[in-house]
């Protein structure tokens, strides 16, 4: 409350790179800024760099939805991802940053009796593993969400939706800040716009990180860069199972609230929000192609703007304000590359495909752990590069042909 | 008041048109804006601004600025300033919390501002964290603009038009206008696109001029959006030329919201096209020769002129515009104040940028001009006129100016420099940090007007050149676009069969089943028709299902390398099951493939699966380079399933054909003539009875439809077969299974042949075979009288360790039956597990084999 009324630094300005750091985290994102907090924070290894290429969250943290859940399919999905959302609700008070984490629920909407099955899945693997989820029905759905049409007029009616009240919207960069800020308060030194350019190897550990300001040696190196995650694995000698995609998400002008759930419905390929200044945020499914063109498409928004409008007819005079692209990597089972590889000292958080942001914080739990003591949590075991060779893949998806 | 007639003044004095603001009827001219017809009803407050709520006037006059947002017709955010005056306009003012002149959050800008600097609420609201739901609910009441109906449905058409340019002009000013008049005598397919409709089109002869409209951007391939109103034109154009001209920029000095504070071109454009004095007593601050003609319109229109600065001569420290009530009643100019209504000032004029740069152009502060520039345009783009910085005299005002009150950069979202400054200090020390800390260029005008001033306060306050600032990232559209013109024709596709509207006549209950509209059953007991099917004779339309001919002289070594399973070795007129795997070795799809030459095969697909299933053909047999084709049919052919114990004898009433159990076994496919339509029939038993897959061309559904109900086969839908199917074990690829499931775990390990010398996935599969699976699917039957859902979990010791995927009572098997996915370990026959229904465990047992008619006697009959 104090710095209301005087304004003070959030972190220190960018220094030298030193020579050495212990640990040198490649990504200045919500992931690697976690990681670097967590580090100082629960296990005292402070000598902790961050390198990011542009400034501090400009890529996906930047970039998504701002939508955090936890109702997932798989059951260690929906316990890694039940854990982030307890971590998220505390974050604010733990960082000192308000991080406007609204939990007004989560609604999956089901257009067809298939959907209800996924659904029907999800709750019930949610409700074992503590994840508040459940199947509602119609009437149920119109009194959570007045707005949305219920009726059958739609094409695709409304029979059902998976309500996940601990769901909802925060404000993504003031995550990215906030970490930062509390990375940099112990001593973690962040470095924006210095790019990575390679590793040099030795041994099977990679043992400098050359960068465009210099080099620098590093006893460990997380590599936490969503979207040129496998560029920088390339550079360390390894190949990720991921291919990389655009996401597009678009806002409309400011108008004043009256949707407070977050409906997603996958049948229509569309996520909206409503943020607390009024803009409406909404998302669709990633492209089909592989890109790092960041100038998205028109028929993103004309889609997405259809499929908007078949959930929300009133939004039709709505206008478009922005509309902006994101990288995606996404793995053959829509689950996380998370920990070790064969690159003895180099951890990767890849593979997030859309769902990075709302593991942040946990994300830098167990990757902190594992670089401090050596030992990969059991929670994140289950997302080890690995699985890829022993072929024990963690199935977000429900059918081959369906995506989220 | 209006001013005598101006030459070429755009209202029409002869036709009045009355329109309403709030409760108050309002008048003003045809060729008015309902922004200058307020004005000149004496409206001077226009909009209550984002945060602070301050009363704001008009400033651009262009559609830029967010000062007019108002409700028309129930439309929120609409600029009225540009937006055509017509009869019975409803009018209302937005955000405002009682009158527009009197808005009680206006005290937020009174007592806020120490409390509510820039970003206040990251620093706030945090403790207890059981209150932020409430804080978030007031927060959410004072946000937003504009309001929508909440419960409104469509209530307009929009449509969209493809359309082709050699040359695409965008902007009809002067080089716009000689870029297209130029590309047109070259020829044809010159389009001008401008967002007035002033353009006089006589003399812009075989130039096709859209106007009003308004490119929304440039795309890949130069794909260009016009907003028409309406209808949205895609273009594509060979050549896109950029002629956006410039936007003026606001002067950041305290108090430049002010009502009562405009820009120079707004000043002409009240008093030149709309006969409106703009105010009384005028002040002019000027940074370039634009600025300075703003005192020539002023006295033409009789204001009195109190004083003109020319900034470039004499440089000013102080500005500081004074107010009453919010309005502009005098302007301290170092140590001077001057008395006035009306200020007029501009920082100089920004190259309009915006589309260039959405489209992967460069943009770079000029230090020669002191606006930024584009620099390097996209490919198949150019750019003409001032948007290229082109005639643009240097413009170098102070980033900021000093004196009391508020200085706003942005007015979108009232940011002032305090805050930008506040920012720096903070460490939020790039401009796009700084961006999405303060949302400067994140409002309504999207950097419009805000880029420019925000760019030359970081320089200042972070002491290093403008060039070393950049800007944010323009993204599209050019201008807030209604989301309906995006969507289009409200066209949501729907695949129905030939056989649609016999279902509905026939009562049945539609359900969607992937893009397909199927009958779910014919009445409320689908049980009946399941009865019907087992006892005499059951019909079902199953033309979904896709269908592909594959022909050519290597047909064959296609499909045997695309299936597991082999079918080069099959005779002619047989069929057999085929399951495609991924290049993972997972289960993609199945159906049947019927062999009926050497040189041709039909396959069918899942009703969901047909066109990813094509594409996959296609794919390999590119990658391969087989001699054979595929040949889609799906929709050029209806299939109906007959089947039961009465299917032959029905059958034989119907054809002349031999159709005895021996002339059609079981798996065979023959052409036979049914009811005059020559079928296609494939002998195969999905549903478990005798029974014979007829496919035939769709306009003879109806026509083979009646006659196979006229001999006593009773309709019957989805959801009956999907119980006569779990009777008999079959499994449904994408509900039983899921992209995990590999035919050893689902229960075919029978079909993959591993000794072929490739398949897609063999690698895969072998290693499937040589380890033992995490989970296997198997059939169970409940202990108790409770069909679990679809999706219940199989618990061990309150771990989900499994889940249901499909269970249904049946009657013929007296028992609540299904197929789950269980622990390999638990997998045995008879062994018990649980499941959890409704938060109780209910025991189910594992039961290998089918559960109706295990031997297959039935469908082999």
């Amino acid at each position: 409350m104090k710095d209301i009324f005087v304004p003070r630094r959030m972190w220190r300005p960018r220094g030298e790179l030193k020579r050495r750091y212990d640990v040198v985290v490649v990504g200045g994102g919500s992931h690697g800024l976690a990681t670097a907090y967590y580090l100082a924070q629960r296990h005292g290894v402070k000598d902790v760099c961050i390198l990011e290429k542009s400034y501090i969250g400009s890529g996906a943290s930047g970039r998504n939805t701002t939508i955090i859940r936890a109702n997932y399919r798989t059951p260690e999905g929906a316990e890694f991802y039940g854990q982030s959302v307890r971590l998220y609700e505390k974050l604010s008070q733990k960082l000192g940053f308000n991080l406007m984490f609204s939990q007004r629920g989560h609604l999956t909407l089901a257009h067809s009796d298939r959907a209800l099955v996924t659904m029907q899945e999800r709750a019930e693997v949610n409700k074992l593993l503590g994840v508040n989820s459940s199947v509602i029905g119609p009437a149920e759905i119109e009194a959570l969400c007045p707005q949305l049409d219920v009726s059958e007029r739609p094409t695709w009616p409304i029979m059902g939706a998976l309500y996940h009240p601990p769901g909802g919207i925060i404000r993504h960069d003031a995550v990215v800040w906030a970490f930062a800020r509390a990375a940099d308060e112990l001593g973690v030194d962040i470095h924006p716009y210095t790019e990575v350019t390679g590793f040099e190897r030795a041994n099977g550990r990679v043992t400098a990180v050359e960068t465009n300001r210099g080099r620098v040696e590093c006893g460990q190196v997380v590599s936490a860069t969503a979207g040129w995650s496998t560029l920088i694995a390339g550079m360390a000698g390894l190949r990720l199972p991921i291919t990389t995609h655009i996401l597009q998400a678009f806002v409309t002008e400011p108008l004043k609230p009256f949707l407070d759930v977050v409906i997603v419905s996958s049948q229509l390929h569309v996520y909206v929000s409503q943020t607390d200044r009024g803009e409406f945020l909404i998302g669709a499914e990633i492209e089909p192609y592989t890109t790092y063109c960041g100038t998205g498409t028109l028929s993103f928004l004309e889609i997405s703007a259809r499929h908007s409008i078949e959930l929300f007819p009133q939004l039709e005079r709505a206008k478009v304000l922005r509309t902006w692209t994101g990288l995606c990597d996404l793995s053959p089972d829509y689950s996380p590359i998370l920990g070790r590889t064969e690159v003895d000292n180099f951890h990767v958080s890849s593979g997030w495909g859309t769902y990075g942001f709302k593991a942040a914080p946990i994300v830098g739990v167990t990757l902190a752990e594992l670089v401090a003591t050596g030992k990969t949590p059991d929670l994140i075991a289950p997302f080890a590069l690995e699985r890829f060779h022993t072929d024990t893949l963690v199935s977000e998806l429900a059918a081959a042909a369906v995506s989220h | 008041m209006r001013l005598p007639a101006q030459t070429g003044e755009r209202i029409d004095r002869s036709t009045e048109l009355s329109f309403r603001l709030g409760p108050w009827d309002v008048s003003g001219y045809a060729g008015d804006t309902i922004g200058s017809a307020l004005f000149a009803g004496g409206r001077r407050v226009f909009s209550r601004s984002f945060k602070y709520h301050r009363p704001r006037g008009l400033l651009c006059c262009a559609g830029h600025c967010p000062n007019c947002l108002m409700t028309v017709d129930g439309v929120p955010n609409v600029r009225v300033c540009v937006e055509p005056l017509r009869e019975g306009a409803v009018v209302e003012p937005q955000n405002v919390l009682g009158k527009l002149d009197f808005d009680l959050l206006r005290v937020v800008d009174k007592v806020g501002g120490p409390f509510t600097p820039v970003g206040f609420y990251y620093r706030t609201m945090i403790r207890p964290r059981r209150m932020w739901p409430l804080y978030e609910k007031f927060l959410r009441n004072v946000a937003g603009l504009g309001k929508l109906d909440e419960h409104a449905g469509h209530t307009r058409r929009y449509d969209v038009e493809h359309k082709k340019a050699r040359v695409l002009v965008v902007g009809g000013g002067r080089a716009g206008r000689a870029a297209a008049l130029e590309a047109a005598s070259q020829g044809p397919g010159v389009v001008l696109v401008d967002e007035s409709d002033r353009l006089l089109r006589s003399e812009l002869a075989g130039v096709e001029v859209l106007a009003p409209a308004r490119a929304l951007g440039i795309w890949e391939g130069n794909l260009v959006p016009v907003d028409c109103g309406t209808v949205l034109y895609r273009f594509r154009a060979e050549r896109v030329v950029v002629a956006t001209g410039t936007i003026e920029q606001p002067l950041v000095f305290p108090g430049n919201d002010l009502v009562g504070t405009m820009f120079p071109r707004a000043v002409r454009r009240l008093i030149r096209d709309f006969s409106l004095q703009p105010g009384q007593r005028a002040v002019v601050l000027a940074t370039d020769e634009r600025g300075l003609e703003a005192a020539d319109d002023l006295g033409e229109a009789g204001v009195a002129v109190e004083r003109v600065v020319d900034l470039r001569e004499s440089p000013l420290r102080r500005i500081e515009a004074q107010a009453r009530a919010g309005r502009v009643r005098g302007v301290l100019l170092d140590d001077d104040v001057v008395e006035c209504d009306l200020l007029v000032a501009s920082g100089g004029r920004q190259p309009a940028y915006s589309l260039l740069a959405q489209a992967g152009g460069l943009v770079e502060f000029d230090p020669d001009l002191g606006v930024l520039v584009p620099t390097e345009h996209p490919p198949g783009v150019e750019a003409v006129g001032s948007v290229t910085g082109e005639g643009l005299e240097k413009v170098d005002p102070l980033p900021s100016y000093h004196g009391r009150g508020k200085c706003f950069v942005c007015v979108c979202e009232d940011v002032t420099t305090k805050d930008v400054k506040r920012a720096i200090t903070e460490g939020f020390d790039s401009i796009e940090l700084a961006k999405r800390y303060t949302t400067v260029t994140m409002g309504p005008c999207q950097g419009k007007l805000c880029q420019l001033p925000s760019v030359r306060l970081y320089a200042q306050e972070r002491r290093v050149y403008e060039t070393d600032i950049g800007s944010t990232t323009a993204r599209p559209p050019w201008a807030p676009v209604e989301l309906g013109l995006l969507a289009g024709r409200h066209l949501e596709p729907t695949r129905r069969t030939s056989l649609h509207f016999r279902h509905e006549e026939t009562g049945a209950r539609m359900m969607w089943a992937g893009p397909w509209r199927r009958p779910y059953a014919y009445s409320d007991y689908p049980e009946q028709e399941v009865r019907a099917v087992h006892e005499s004779l059951g019909v079902i339309d199953v033309s979904t299902l896709g269908k592909l001919l594959v022909e050519g002289p290597e047909a064959a070594a296609l499909l045997e390398r695309l299936y597991p399973n082999r079918f080069g070795d099959m005779k002619p007129g047989r069929i057999r099951y085929g399951v495609l795997t991924t290049d993972g070795g997972r289960i993609m799809d199945d159906g049947t493939v019927a062999r009926l030459s050497d040189d041709l095969y039909y396959v069918t697909t899942t009703s969901t699966g047909s066109d990813a299933v094509t594409a996959w053909f296609e794919w390999w047999n590119a990658v391969w380079g087989y001699d054979a084709d595929i040949v889609n049919v799906t929709g050029a052919l209806a299939a109906l399933n007959l089947a039961g114990p009465r299917a032959r004898e029905a059958l034989e009433r119907l054809t002349e054909d031999d159709v005895s159990a021996e002339a059609l076994k079981y798996l065979d496919a023959r052409e036979v003539e049914v009811v005059g339509v020559p079928c296609l029939t494939l002998r195969i038993g999905f549903v478990g009875e005798l029974g014979y897959e007829l496919h035939f061309p769709s306009p003879a559904g109806e026509h083979v439809w009646d006659r196979l109900v006229a001999e006593g086969a009773v309709p019957f839908g989805l959801e009956p077969q999907r119980v006569l199917r779990l009777e008999k074990g079959h499994v449904i690829v994408g509900q039983d299974t899921d992209s995990e499931s590999n035919l050893l775990s689902a229960g075919m390990s029978w079909l993959p042949k591993l000794d072929k010398d490739d398949f897609v996935g063999k690698s895969a599969v072998e290693l499937f075979a040589e380890r033992e699976e995490r989970e296997l699917l198997v059939g169970f039957r409940m202990e108790e009288n409770v069909v679990p859902p679809e999706g219940a979990q199989v618990v061990i010791e309150g771990y989900p360790a499994g889940r249901v995927t499909s269970a249904r009572r049946s009657d013929e098997v007296g028992a609540i039956i299904g197929l789950a996915w269980v622990p390999s370990d638990r997998a045995e026959d008879g062994t018990r597990f649980e499941i959890r229904v409704e938060r109780q465990l209910r025991g189910a047992r594992v039961t290998h084999g089918a559960f109706f008619d295990p031997a297959g006697e039935r469908m082999r009959s």
